[in-house]
């Protein structure tokens, strides 16, 4: 195994690793950290005029996630 | 429920528990295991399911759970695990997403050829859809 590719590994594990700690912290009581689902909640509240443009921008990622990993 | 949107509505359909949700998802999630990567099969479903939740979403015929209209200081905290994600996958992108240099799709590949990892990968991504439905 080459060495970028154990780093490469090692960096996406502690990102994910620190998306959970964030996460944990977040659902602590008194807690000033928003969780994953309110910043998405947030963001998804976005409008441009009457077009739910956050909403379909989140949603869109969601959905092109699953055709990136499960079907391309 | 966020009113601000107009695209909520007041009570739930009936079907709208996790006593029904749960097994559905499941049902779905060992379905779509069976469909392997790179085939016409994994599209449609894809397409078929994530459509289906698109469409719940933005009807508004489901009930949605309130979120912050301002987001505190803390949230930058995101920043970290978020920057970091980013930057190695725009890195490795940008290297050619090779062996040496793989982004997340290529170093999940192996696992997800197996059904069970499959089947589990899809219902997390079928119940974070839901949850972002509900949002």
């Amino acid at each position: 195994m080459s060495v970028t590719r154990v780093i490469t590994f090692t960096g996406f594990a502690t990102a994910v690793l620190l998306g959970i700690g964030v996460e944990m912290l977040s659902r602590r009581d008194r807690s000033k950290i928003p969780s994953l689902a309110a910043m998405c909640g947030f963001v998804m509240q976005y409008r441009a005029g009457r077009m739910p443009v956050g909403r379909i921008a989140v949603y869109g990622f969601w959905w092109w996630l699953a055709y990136h990993f499960f079907a391309r | 429920m966020d009113r601000q949107s107009g695209l909520a509505i007041d009570a739930a359909p009936a079907w709208d528990r996790p006593l029904v949700t749960v097994p559905a998802f499941l049902l779905l999630a060992a379905i779509g295991g069976f469909f392997p990567s790179f085939s016409v099969g994994a599209s449609l479903y894809v397409l078929v399911l994530g459509g289906a939740m698109t469409w719940l979403g933005l009807s508004g015929r489901m009930p949605k759970r309130p979120s912050p209209t301002r987001l505190p200081r803390a949230a930058t905290w995101w920043l970290i695990p978020a920057g970091i994600l980013v930057s190695f996958e725009l890195t490795n992108f940008v290297l050619g997403s090779t062996y040496p240099h793989p982004t997340m799709s290529v170093l999940t590949d192996p696992a997800l050829d197996h059904y069970s990892v499959r089947a589990v990968a899809y219902f997390a991504w079928l119940g974070g859809f839901w949850g972002l439905v509900r949002r």
